[in-house]
This record gives structure tokens, C-alpha cells and sequence, in this order.
């Protein structure tokens, strides 16, 4: 407690991105298991994480692709020609 | 996929508006859906998305074909979000509304007497709140968020989208996610 290395929460993002060394992995598994504080916040971190994923995917309206067809402009404008 | 979305652009280069559908048709759900996260209304994620669509037509001469097409599409319907969010008002968001309470917006939800927002709360479903709680992350980070986590992109693919060095986008991913962690925490 208070005894946190400085750089730890960066070191949780780097292993959240799939990205840590395992210098920067060894210091922060050995924090965590002596820092319940810590692991509560990577522990959050997580479900913040699963929560923003376990949205429902979306799916455009069905006349979309017609919509956007039919407000496509007549004539292809041309660079550098002005009608 | 690549190779086939590239042979229909040079398709829609000669002014072929059917090549173009078979474009829209591949990417329109993602494009769609990234417009609805990042402003949390339909009606404003159709109106951006087919925007996107047709600046991408438009502009068809200048998307370089060396380069991925999806992250060009991306990138003109990002910033197309991000101008839409930068020119409401801040009390727009009252009328603006709530994603997936049909009908029901934020104006609405103040005025209303019948329940506390604790009871608003719990009868909202998760989903919503989770929408909610991104609508309230600057667009910065929300874009980034959204992206990464909705859209799984990498981080190199984001940042040609956003067209932002790679130590940035960490950066704002990493703020963005404390600052979602403080907001859905106790969920």
C-alpha cells in the first residue's frame, strides 16, 4: 500500500494492449500479488473492457446501399472540371 | 476481399454506380455501426454514414489503391462523426435521443417525475448504459475506443485511420479506458 511502482498502470495498459515485456510482467504480477488495490483496478479495467465488447453488434437500416445510391451524384465529377 | 473491393473501384472510377453499390453493401454495417456508437442516434448515425459512403464516391480519384480501402472509409466517417459532435450545442445532447429507448431523450428523462435516476438506472438496460457511459468520454477517446474495441482494429490500423502516431493512440486508449473504468466500475 503507497508502495506502488510508479509506472504500474502503465504497465497494466501495456499488458491490456498485448503488449508487455516480460521485465515490465515480472514487476507487475509481483506487485499484484501483494497489492489488492492494483488488482482491483486491472480487475476493472478488464470489465470495463468485456463490457464495451459485449455490445450487440449493429446493423444498418435494409434500404442503406439504395439510400446512398440514389444520392450518388448523376455525373462523376471530374478533377480539375467544373460544371 | 482486398483485391475484389479494388477491382470494383476502378469500376467505379469509369462511373460504374453498381460497382459502388457492391462497395457499400461490404462495409455498410461497420460504417453504420461506428456512426451509432460514437453518436448514439440512429437517425444521425444514418444521415453520417451515408455521408461517409458518398464523400468516399466523390473523392473515389483520391483514395490511394495501394492502401487498405476499409481504413480510408473509416477515416472520412471518424472525422465526419467528430465534426458532428464538435458543431452540437451542449444542450443539443437534451434533446438528443437516448440510444435504444425509443423515443425516450434525455429532456425527456429530467423533466419526468415518476421515477429517480437510480430507478432510471436500474430499468435501463445494460447496453444502453454501457452506450451512455461512451457518449460521455471526450471524442478523442471515444473514437479510439470504439474502434479498437467495436470495430477491432489494430493499433496500426488506427492510427492510419486517425492518422496519429501509434504512441498516441495508445495514449488515448489508455485514458480512455480509465475513464470508462471510473464510469462503469459498479455496474
Amino acid at each position: 500500500m503507497g508502495q506502488c511502482p510508479v509506472n504500474i498502470k502503465e504497465y497494466m495498459h501495456e499488458y491490456l494492449d498485448g503488449e508487455i515485456s516480460p521485465e515490465h510482467k515480472q514487476i507487475l504480477q509481483d506487485h499484484l500479488a501483494i497489492c489488492s488495490d492494483c488488482q482491483k483496478h486491472l480487475h476493472e479495467l478488464e470489465k470495463t473492457t468485456a463490457l464495451v465488447q459485449s455490445m450487440s453488434h449493429i446493423k444498418a437500416p435494409d434500404d442503406f446501399t439504395l439510400k446512398v445510391i440514389e444520392k450518388l451524384p448523376k455525373e462523376k465529377k471530374k478533377v480539375g472540371i467544373k460544371r | 476481399m482486398e483485391e475484389f473491393v479494388k477491382s470494383r473501384i476502378n469500376e467505379v472510377r469509369k462511373g460504374d454506380h453498381n460497382a459502388f453499390g457492391e462497395i457499400v453493401e461490404i462495409y455498410k454495417d461497420r460504417i453504420y455501426q461506428l456512426c451509432y456508437r460514437m453518436l448514439g442516434n440512429a437517425h444521425e448515425a444514418e444521415d453520417i454514414a451515408q455521408e461517409a459512403f458518398i464523400r468516399a464516391y466523390v473523392n473515389i480519384e483520391r483514395y490511394n489503391i495501394n492502401r487498405k480501402f476499409s481504413t480510408w472509409l473509416y477515416r472520412i466517417a471518424t472525422n465526419l462523426c467528430i465534426d458532428r459532435i464538435r458543431k452540437k450545442k451542449p444542450d443539443y445532447f437534451l434533446d438528443a435521443e437516448v440510444a435504444g429507448t425509443d423515443g425516450l431523450n434525455l429532456y425527456s428523462q429530467v423533466k419526468s417525475k415518476e421515477m429517480s435516476p437510480d430507478e432510471k438506472v436500474a430499468k435501463m438496460e445494460l447496453q444502453e448504459i454501457i452506450q451512455m457511459e461512451i457518449l460521455k468520454l471526450p471524442e478523442k477517446y471515444r473514437s479510439v475506443i470504439l474502434l479498437k474495441y467495436i470495430e477491432e482494429l489494430s493499433l496500426k490500423e488506427i492510427s492510419e485511420v486517425l492518422d496519429l502516431p501509434i504512441g498516441t493512440v495508445k495514449t488515448r486508449i489508455h485514458r480512455g479506458r480509465e475513464a470508462l473504468r471510473k464510469q462503469l466500475r459498479n455496474i
